[in-house]
């Protein structure tokens, strides 16, 4: 006998932003899909069912072609399935290989770090977010999509810009007005860009799409340089932040990774389990079909609660806490399945074998100002979003 | 149907039916072989998957791509010179009985 999806209606919408995890938490443990009336969307919250989820995509479709994304930046591989996905990802690709990072990327990224760092360094006091993680993340996506002289803050306009636009339900007029500024700001630059990239391929995302075969059409570059825009900056600023929080709140997991630099990686993994930075994703139904007992019909969308599924005590343990140390074990914070983040490689090897890394070793002694001052937010994207810091100059 | 031979890392050995034309990632999740994670689902982008085929298997498959080169540096077993994505692998008659090693991290 097959369930119907139970609502959640008593929750407020603040309340996600502020902390999800509770929430999370009850609507896991009420069922496998629950409509949350606050946020407009069936969840599914268990760790299984969105691994299973995400080996089935004939049934659970990314394609949606009224989706807002798809109104904003135009038709990307994010709203496609199967070769035509797999095509344009291939496209991207060359720039994101790890080997590719390693070798073309490790050493300008150490150099926008440095240069960040440098700028703060003497000061004994700063605001982690805009002081540090958004010029770094905003900077090296410059350099991976070979956007020459595009400053940090064009980038985090149009990262920000793109991402509200995206999540316009509410069509509100100036949210969609900015959207549109960006969009056309990212094709204008690409046009600047790609003489360049024709004339000199290079490793970078532009050039890889040039290079492609077939090669990707100026339409198609244009849309998916967007997601990278919006999907590549965030999240990176955010784990970066999150993966500092996280160890400065336990002094005694930094003591170990920082005697130990191999923990670094695992001190990543276990910053993005904690806190990821993409909280939700949606799927569309192809057909009727049950997710765990529970019926969910043809047409219906599900939000993928990867944030939850990484919370999920049925795998694991005091999953609310950070603990670099936990039982290893495979998370969602990078999502699954074919559309497995495109930038996980990248963003292991700038936050976890540079920045982060950089951070505790230039910055000496370094502590949270005020633990009071730190706020973290946000539900389908979620991270610190002010935290202030001191270090002894 | 050919049978693959899982050698898991704790040595013990899990002998699977399997079906041509499927991968051997998609082989050994089927039957829950441990140490096969396959976050990415078969679109080598994860490294999840690592296996290691003997080595006149590997020359009898031929070259790999350089997508798949490039990410068997970064898996979490160190790389040897048997090892593959098992979702770039398609079942076939050359991989009956053969022993597919799991390596372990």
């Amino acid at each position: 006998m097959s369930e119907a999806v139970k609502v959640v209606d008593d929750v407020t919408f603040e309340e996600l932003l502020a902390n999800p995890y509770p929430v999370f938490k009850r609507v896991r443990d009420l069922g496998s899909v629950v409509k949350v009336d606050a946020a407009n969307i069936m969840m599914v919250t268990r760790f299984d069912d969105i691994m299973a989820i995400e080996r089935d995509p004939e049934t659970f479709s990314s394609i949606n072609p009224q989706s807002l994304l798809n109104t904003v930046i135009g038709p990307n591989l994010m709203r496609k399935d199967g070769e035509d996905h797999a095509r344009e990802r291939a496209a991207m690709d060359p720039s994101l290989r790890p080997g590719v990072v390693k070798r073309c990327w490790a050493e300008p990224m150490q150099v926008i770090c440095d240069d960040v760092i440098s700028q703060i360094e003497h000061k004994g006091e700063a605001e982690l977010f805009e002081e540090l993680a958004a010029p770094i993340a905003a900077r090296a996506l410059a350099d991976i999509l070979g956007f020459d002289g595009v400053d940090w803050q064009t980038m985090a306009l149009w990262s920000q810009s793109l991402i509200d636009g995206s999540g316009n339900y509410s069509h509100d007029p100036e949210i969609a007005r900015k959207a549109r500024e960006a969009a056309s700001g990212v094709e204008s630059a690409v046009d600047r860009m790609l003489p360049h990239h024709r004339a000199n391929p290079n490793p970078s995302m532009l050039s890889s799409m040039l290079q492609a075969d077939p090669p990707q059409t100026v339409e198609q570059i244009y849309a998916n340089i967007k997601v990278a825009i919006g999907g590549g900056l965030n999240e990176t600023r955010d784990s970066i932040l999150t993966l500092i929080l996280g160890l400065l709140q336990n002094p005694d997991q930094l003591a170990r990774v920082r005697a130990e630099p191999s923990l670094w990686g695992q001190a990543f993994e276990e910053a993005v389990r904690w806190i990821s930075p993409i909280g939700m994703y949606p799927r569309r139904l192809t057909r009727d079909t049950e997710i765990s007992g529970t019926l969910v019909h043809k047409g219906e969308q599900v939000g993928l609660c990867v944030g939850a599924a990484n919370h999920d005590d049925r795998r694991f343990s005091d999953p609310d806490k950070f603990d670099v140390f936990r039982e290893k074990k495979s998370h969602l914070a990078f999502g699954a399945g074919s559309h497995f983040c495109a930038g996980t490689w990248v963003s292991r090897a700038l936050v976890s074998q540079i920045v982060v890394p950089m951070v505790f070793e230039r910055l000496r002694n370094l502590r949270l100002k005020d633990p009071e001052l730190v706020r973290v937010r946000g539900w389908v994207f979620r991270g610190p979003t002010h935290m202030p810091v001191v270090w002894d100059a | 149907m050919p049978t693959i031979r899982f050698l898991l890392a704790d040595g013990a050995e899990l002998a699977v039916e399997a079906q041509n034309g499927r991968t051997l990632m998609e082989t050994a999740l089927e039957s829950s072989v441990p140490g096969i994670i396959a976050e990415c689902n078969g679109s080598a982008a994860c490294a999840t998957c690592h296996v290691v085929l003997p080595e006149e298997i590997m020359v009898a498959l031929g070259p790999i791509s350089e997508h798949e080169n490039d990410m068997l540096d970064f898996a979490e077993a160190p790389r040897e010179s048997g090892s593959r994505l098992s979702c770039q692998v398609r079942v076939s008659d050359m991989l009956d009985n053969v022993s597919v090693r799991i390596p372990s991290a």
